[in-house]
């Protein structure tokens, strides 16, 4: 039984976003788009869930790696030809150059792990509470930079133009990979240290584990993965303002985590899928739903049944849908 | 004396954390006036029995008496409220406040607000060092006066009946004996007792009635005529 | 020409009145997060609701209309915290702080849902506008309001001084505060002193409303969001765990800005925020346990 467990708490996961990109092949384009962003939403919360999952601590900057996979990913692969006249402001090293799909992804990565860890080395010395609320000291600074700084980024336009190459295969692929990642994290020495470090900072630190340490390294492969997701996400939508890697997506992402449960993988994607498929009915129902009558609710309904949705879950079940358990078939032993 | 109502009855106290039962079916009685001791080894039940008198702890089975009424359900301040004084293990006075704010902490739990620069100065009569230091944070003081402080804390608020969780913890021997001669004050002063003590010897020596608990059960009990033979007694009944 | 010379007396005034403005909404914050161990995320939509209030009756004269704005905002307190912050009581600080950041984006939605009905986003507030006059001494233009703001802030924390050091409540509170077991079993009361603190807390943001508007008079759903983002950030710069040290940070995160912002060429405004939030990481680099920690004191786990 014991040794089945690995197959059964990775496995879960990656069938249910396997389930979702088959799904995707098989609607209309316009349905297409929701069930993509939902396989994204679940690649980031599963990147967000690698920091605060395993540490405990709240994050409101992982979204900031977002954008910066995002803005990263999708400046280095907007066309040469195009580059020059959209984007006139860029570094010459950004702008006289042009990368591939995958080496776009690569460096969306790459980009993510590097700010996360420039950030995370004095944010992450501080206690729990006040190193979740510091980061969003990260979270302003990064969008007030792609906003405004027009070196490295369109500035407070829309960056248009980049290849839509996330598809249904990218956008599963992507995503399974992260959630494999995020697992292998969880199941290797640094991530059980990290864990016991959730459960009890003190004794944990007594038995020798470095705290801060540890929850640097989760934040750096957290920053990897969230940038990682962002360049899938650019590459879906196939052009993004600021606005949209900021303070809402911050907040659908979070309400993700903590519907599924904030301390377990499954709980991650479980949440990332049904929070999104709740949020595309919505927003459909926001522009007028034809349900035998046409039924339209008021821009922000939305948002409204969101938070009431992720308030409630928080005061009545903390421990989210899947009471912050890995997937088990059967209840092992007793 | 002995024929009155108990002022706190103890009736097959049941308390659980998670599966694992602190206290199993313990009764106990203390009356007006009483010094009642209760002593066992660390790990007994007797911190978690003061916390689920308090309130602070529920239980699991069995029945809280006071003055005849039921304690169940009760919060810490509506037990203290209702006249329920505890000097917690640890002392756990503020250290960052004055002493005289410690002090005026215990007057919470009173109900006649009126009397506070009385109660006060009856504090610093019982301890007059407290006095001497009303202004400074409680945190200068020395473990022994700390332990004084909490006592007086528990004074102050008129209890019926007060808790004095191993006090002695802690403290140097001739600091133990100047709060054993503290307690003694308050026995003439008619102030009903529960002690909790490591200290076995000088419990049972002082105490009119002292339990002897371990594992959460009730053991045997012992009264002032059994001091000499404490150790040997107690002993017998661990073993 | 130095910086230094850029921040004259004008630029100082103005970097204290939004100093001021953010140490309220810290000491309201802190209240409520002593006795509850809870960073209210939504206290900006506190404000927000005071806000929307003011707008919605600034045809009546000006006290009637705060007074409907107090009534509000302490009635919305209240309930959030019947609602939601006692039942949190058992939860860990990160669950409490996530909730009230829903909390923050639902009040919010809401509000937009309202604020739309007209057909235009933004509400107009005319209550104290007559505050906006400025007057001159020397060279130095100055709006009313910036005193009113800065006497304001000064007058609500020493009346809050007085009132947690010298009242049998204040005495409670703090207590509560520092080791609320305890305090319980001495007999504080937990429900008046959490009652107490939601008030005081609501009273301020609604302190906090009225100044807001006149400086800023189009209410919007994000009303106060920003500035509570930039609030936390500042009490955790002055330490979470001490209210007076919290309040302080706040107040130096608003006379950084002013003074950076002052500093800034024009061209670099639009960077205000990435050079005040720098500020404060290459703070916490220094001083992990905050800006008025003892030095040397580790960031261990407290809360």
């Amino acid at each position: 039984m014991r040794r089945t467990a690995p197959l059964v708490e990775l496995g879960g996961p990656v069938l249910l976003l396997v389930a979702a990109g088959v799904v995707a092949t098989l609607v209309s384009r316009s349905t297409q788009i929701y069930v993509l962003d939902a396989i994204v939403a679940a690649a980031m919360v599963a990147g967000i869930y690698v920091f605060i999952g395993n540490s405990g601590v709240l994050s409101f900057g992982q979204i900031s790696f977002v954008a910066v996979g995002a803005f990263a990913a999708g400046v280095m692969t907007v066309p040469l030809a195009l580059k020059g006249s959209i984007l006139r402001d860029l570094f010459p090293i950004l702008r006289d150059h042009e990368l591939g799909n995958l080496q776009s992804l690569a460096l969306a990565a790459a980009v993510g792990a590097v700010l996360a860890a420039v950030v995370g080395l004095p944010l992450m010395r501080l206690s729990g509470l006040a190193a979740g609320i510091a980061t969003f000291a990260v979270l302003e600074i990064t969008n007030n930079l792609l906003r405004e700084w027009r070196a490295i980024g369109p500035g407070a336009t829309t960056l248009s133009l980049v290849p839509q190459t996330t598809g249904p295969f990218q956008a599963t692929a992507g995503a399974v990979l992260v959630v494999a990642v995020a697992y292998a994290y969880q199941r290797s020495r640094a991530g059980r240290m990290l864990r016991a470090t959730r459960e009890d900072a003190a004794a944990a630190q007594a038995a020798g584990i470095d705290v801060h340490r540890q929850r640097l390294w989760a934040f750096v492969l957290s920053g990897a993965l969230c940038g990682f997701a962002g360049g899938l996400y650019v590459h879906m939508l196939g052009s993004i303002s600021t606005g949209q890697v900021y303070l809402e997506l911050t907040f659908l992402t979070l309400a993700m985590l903590v519907v599924g449960g904030l301390t377990s993988l499954w709980g991650a994607v479980v949440g990332a899928l049904s929070v999104s498929a709740l949020d595309s009915l919505l927003s459909e129902a926001e522009r007028g739903l034809d349900v035998g009558v046409t039924l339209t609710l008021p821009t922000g309904t939305r948002l409204v049944v969101v938070g009431a949705l992720m308030a409630l879950v928080l005061v009545l079940r903390p421990s989210g849908l899947t009471g912050g358990r890995e997937l088990r078939l059967r209840r092992v032993g007793a | 004396m002995s024929a009155a109502e108990p002022l706190l009855a103890l009736r097959d106290l049941e308390i659980r954390y998670g599966t694992v039962a602190a206290v199993r079916g313990l009764s106990l009685e203390v009356r007006p006036g009483e010094i009642v001791g209760l002593i066992g080894p660390n790990g007994a039940g007797k911190t978690t029995t003061l916390h689920a008198v308090m309130g602070a702890v529920p239980h699991a089975g069995g029945e809280i008496l006071l003055r005849g009424e039921p304690l169940r359900a009760r919060s810490p301040e509506e037990v203290a409220r209702a006249g329920v004084a505890l000097v917690p293990e640890g002392r756990r006075v503020f250290p960052s406040f004055t002493v005289e704010e410690n002090l005026r902490l215990g007057l919470a739990a009173r109900r006649d607000g009126g009397t506070a620069a009385e109660a006060l100065e009856e504090a610093y009569a019982l301890f007059p060092m407290l006095g001497e230091f009303r202004r400074r944070p409680a945190g200068v003081l020395s473990g022994g006066q700390q332990q004084q402080l909490a006592i007086a804390r528990g004074l102050v608020s008129a209890p019926a009946l007060l808790l004095l969780d191993e006090p002695s913890l802690g403290l140097a021997p001739t600091v133990v004996d100047a709060v054993f001669g503290a307690l003694a004050d308050i026995r003439d002063r008619g102030v009903t007792v529960l002690l909790v003590e490591q200290r076995a010897q000088r419990t049972v020596a002082f105490a009119d009635r002292t339990y002897v608990l371990a594992n959460g059960e009730l053991r045997a009990t012992l009264g002032p005529a059994d001091a000499a033979a404490t150790d040997r007694l107690v002993a017998a009944y661990l073993a | 020409m130095t910086p230094l010379a850029v921040v004259d007396a004008q630029t100082l005034v103005d970097a204290v009145a939004l100093g001021a403005t953010y140490a309220l909404m810290a000491v309201g914050i802190g209240l409520v997060f002593g006795v509850l161990r809870l960073v209210n995320f939504a206290y900006g939509q506190l404000v927000m609701a005071g806000a929307y209030t003011l707008a919605f009756t600034s045809h009546l004269h000006p006290a009637a209309s705060i007074a409907a704005c107090l009534a509000v905002v302490v009635a919305l307190s209240t309930v959030l915290d019947l609602a939601v912050f006692r039942r949190l009581r058992s939860q860990s600080p990160a669950v409490m702080l996530v909730t009230t950041f829903a909390l923050a984006f639902l009040l919010q939605s809401i509000a937009l849902i309202v604020d739309v009905r007209d057909g235009t986003i933004g509400e107009p507030v005319r209550v104290l506008s007559g505050l906006n006059r400025a007057f001159t001494v020397g060279d130095l233009h100055v709006r009313q309001i910036t005193l009113v703001t800065i006497a304001l802030a000064a007058v609500t924390l020493a009346l809050l001084a007085l009132l947690l050091g010298r009242t049998t409540i204040g005495l409670h509170m703090r207590a509560a505060a520092a080791d609320f077991r305890t305090a319980r079993l001495l007999g504080v009361r937990s429900d008046r002193v959490i009652g107490f603190a939601v008030l005081l807390s609501a009273v301020i943001a609604v302190l906090v409303a009225v100044v807001l508007t006149v400086r800023r008079p189009l209410v919007t759903p994000a009303f106060g969001l920003g500035e509570t983002i930039v609030v936390l950030v500042g009490v955790v710069v002055g330490g979470l765990d001490r209210l007076w040290t919290a309040t302080l940070g706040a107040f130096a995160i608003g006379v950084a800005t002013g003074v950076i912002n002052g500093v800034l060429p024009t061209d670099k405004t639009v960077f205000l925020p990435s050079a005040v939030f720098a500020l404060v990481i290459l703070v916490l680099l220094l001083r992990p346990g905050g800006l008025f920690a003892p030095r040397g004191a580790a960031s261990v786990e407290r809360v």
